[in-house]
C-alpha cells in the first residue's frame, strides 16, 4: 500500500487528520509520503508544531483531547518518522515564507511539486488535507 | 486464550496508537506467536482485525471485559509462507467439499479446541497447531490428509511441521473455516 498525502493547512485538527492517517498507514506496512505546503508547513515546523491553533470557537475541544488521551502532535510526528513516513517540505512555499530546512523537524526533505507527483503517480491512496 | 506469547498493554491510548504499538510488538515476535493486545479504545474493535488482514497476520478473537477489550493476533510468516506457497499443496474450500462429497476423507482441524467446538467441518478431527508434533502418530502417514484452520496460516504451519517429520501426504484446505460455505458440525 502506497499512500501520498498533501498537507496544506496548519491547524491542530489538520495535524491530527494528517498524522493519524499517516502513522496508521505506516503501521499497516504502508509506504507513506507527506508533502507539506503553504500553512501545512506549520505541522513540521519545530516550534510551530508545539502550538498549533484550534479552529476559532472550537478551543473548548482542548479538554476533550486531554480526556481522550490523544497523543500530542510532537509524539505523532516522532512516531510517524520512526515508522518511516517521509516528510517533504515545499520549496516554493518555504521561499515565500522565508523558511529554511533547519526550521523543520529533523529528517524533513525539501522538494517541489514534481517531487510529490513523481511519488504519487502510482500511489494506491492520495489524500489532501 | 491459551498460548499467548506476549501481552501488550495499550489501555488508555487513543487512535492510532493501539495499532502503532501492536505493529511494534508483533515485529518482535516470531511467526506463529500469539500477541494479546489489551485496549480501551473502542475504535480498535474494527481497526485491529483490519490491520491484521492487511499485514498478513491472523486475527484470532476479541474478548470484551467491561471497558477493556483484548485482541488476539497470531503473527503470520511472511517469508516462510512465500516459500510454502510454492511447495505446499493447497486446495480451496470448494475443491475440498467436492472431494469430501465423493467418499471418505481424513480432515485435521488445527484450530484451538474452543474454535473447533463452535463449529467444524463434518468428520474433522481436532489437533491444535501446538500439539501437532506430539500427536503426529494420530495423523495417518498414508493416503491424503487434509489440513484446515480458520484462514490457512496455521494449516500451513502444521503442514510444515509434519513435513519435517517426513510426511508427504498433506493437502492444505484454504482459506478454511473463516470462509466456509459447507456443512458445519458442532
Amino acid at each position: 500500500m502506497k499512500v501520498a498525502i498533501i498537507a496544506a493547512n496548519g491547524g491542530m485538527f489538520d495535524a491530527y487528520k494528517v498524522f493519524n492517517i499517516a502513522t496508521a498507514a505506516a503501521a499497516t506496512d504502508g509506504e507513506v509520503e507527506i508533502f507539506f505546503t503553504f500553512e501545512g508547513l506549520n505541522l513540521i515546523h519545530k516550534e510551530g508544531l508545539k502550538q498549533l491553533p484550534m479552529p476559532e470557537g472550537k478551543e473548548h475541544f482542548a479538554e476533550g483531547f486531554a480526556n481522550a488521551n490523544v497523543p500530542s502532535i510532537e509524539e505523532l510526528v516522532g512516531m510517524a518518522q520512526e515508522l518511516g513516513v517521509k516528510f517533504i517540505a515545499c520549496q516554493m512555499t518555504m521561499d515565500v515564507m522565508g523558511l529554511k530546512k533547519e526550521d523543520f523537524t529533523d529528517g524533513t526533505e525539501v522538494g517541489g511539486a514534481v517531487t510529490f507527483l513523481g511519488y504519487a503517480k502510482d500511489a494506491d491512496i492520495t489524500l489532501t488535507f | 486464550m491459551e498460548n499467548v506469547t506476549k501481552t501488550l498493554d495499550a489501555k488508555g491510548l487513543a487512535c492510532p496508537m493501539p495499532v502503532v504499538r501492536t505493529k511494534k510488538a508483533i515485529d518482535e515476535l516470531s511467526a506463529g506467536d500469539v500477541l494479546e493486545v489489551v485496549v480501551t479504545d473502542r475504535g480498535s474493535i474494527a481497526d485491529i482485525p483490519m490491520w491484521a488482514k492487511n499485514t498478513g497476520h491472523e486475527y484470532l478473537e476479541l474478548v470484551e471485559e467491561g471497558d477493556v477489550m483484548k485482541h488476539y493476533v497470531r503473527k503470520g510468516g511472511e517469508h516462510a509462507s512465500d516459500k510454502e506457497e510454492s511447495q505446499l499443496k493447497t486446495i480451496t474450500n470448494e475443491e475440498y467439499l467436492d472431494i469430501a462429497d465423493k467418499g471418505q476423507v481424513t480432515l485435521i482441524d488445527v484450530r484451538e479446541p474452543d474454535e473447533f467446538t463452535e463449529g467444524h467441518a463434518p468428520g474433522a478431527k481436532n489437533i491444535p497447531l501446538g500439539q501437532v508434533e506430539q500427536r503426529a502418530d494420530e495423523i495417518p502417514a498414508e493416503g491424503d490428509v487434509y489440513i484446515m484452520c480458520r484462514s490457512g496460516g496455521r494449516a500451513g504451519m502444521a503442514c510444515d511441521t509434519l513435513e519435517t517429520l517426513g510426511r508427504k501426504n498433506l493437502i492444505r484446505v484454504a482459506p478454511g473455516m473463516g470462509d466456509w460455505n459447507g456443512p458445519v458440525e458442532s
